[in-house]
């Protein structure tokens, strides 16, 4: 698709929707890792993949809702703990957001951290410009 | 549409081979081919769009040689037409630095009307 610059109101409505897709990829990692990180609540993590979403898991591809809370509900340590140091965010076609995070890796309290790469993969599930779900998850 | 992930790692090679083969940083603005106007690059955060503004930045990091060792390609289709999302972690090198640094990238790669894919959305970020 093309797009065409026609001056500074085209370049104000990308300011506030640059704005706005930083600011949902924001709530978004907040909120995904708070449920990841915390044993009781990870499982409600399911209402944000579909049937369509896809997981690669350190290299392990894993595709649909099901599958994918399985393997997230498998995994095999106590604790765990996110410690995002950086969000990129770029919206793209469809009014979809790649959002790009990178940080820390605490597990089962152990003093060293392993470092990770996430890439989340946002796509609308109404009009609203509010509501998302994961299509593509990618951690390495 | 072909295999995404033999499309992807396919691009993948040709991306850091061309990076890789360019002797001097001016070379390195031939790889705005691989971008068109509505492509953005966010280089360690810093965002870029197009291929010109694009090509500028790579050309204009401060190395001459760089070397890209890739380590793992990860690849699923994006649900945006042929889109197909592809993360790479690896180490890079950059002249004569004996020390290689961790490095992940992001390609959205979209299929253009000429047939051929570009990349739409990059993200690039050390590891260290």
């Amino acid at each position: 698709y093309q797009r065409r610059v026609h001056g500074t109101v085209f370049n104000r409505i990308i300011e506030v929707t640059t704005k706005m897709s930083e600011e949902i990829a924001k709530q978004f990692v907040q909120y995904y890792y708070h449920l990841f990180d915390n044993k009781e609540e990870r499982v409600k993590l399911a209402p944000l993949y579909q049937n369509s979403s896809m997981l690669s898991f350190e290299g392990e591809n894993i595709q649909g809702q099901q599958a994918i809370m399985t393997k997230i509900m498998s995994l095999p340590f106590g604790s765990i703990k996110h410690e995002v140091k950086t969000i990129d965010t770029q919206s793209s076609g469809g009014n979809t957001i790649f959002v790009f995070v990178s940080g820390d890796l605490k597990i089962d309290g152990t003093g060293t951290a392993l470092k990770y790469s996430q890439v989340f993969h946002l796509v609308p599930t109404d009009n609203s410009g509010k509501n998302f779900f994961v299509h593509n998850d990618m951690l390495r | 549409m072909g295999d995404p992930f033999q499309l992807a790692t396919a691009f993948v090679k040709h991306y850091y081979s061309s990076f890789d083969n360019c002797q001097r940083k001016e070379d390195r603005m031939q790889l705005g081919s691989l971008y068109k106007d509505q492509s953005v690059l966010q280089f360690e955060g810093q965002n870029f769009q197009g291929p010109q503004k694009i090509a500028e930045k790579l050309a204009t990091l401060n190395f001459d040689k760089v070397n890209h060792n890739v380590k793992t390609v990860d690849v699923q289709p994006s649900g945006i037409s042929n889109g197909i999302v592809v993360m790479v972690n690896g180490e890079l090198k950059v002249d004569d630095s004996p020390n290689p640094i961790k490095f992940s990238q992001v390609f959205h790669l979209m299929n253009g009307t000429d047939g051929n894919y570009f990349v739409l959305n990059d993200f690039f970020r050390l590891n260290y």
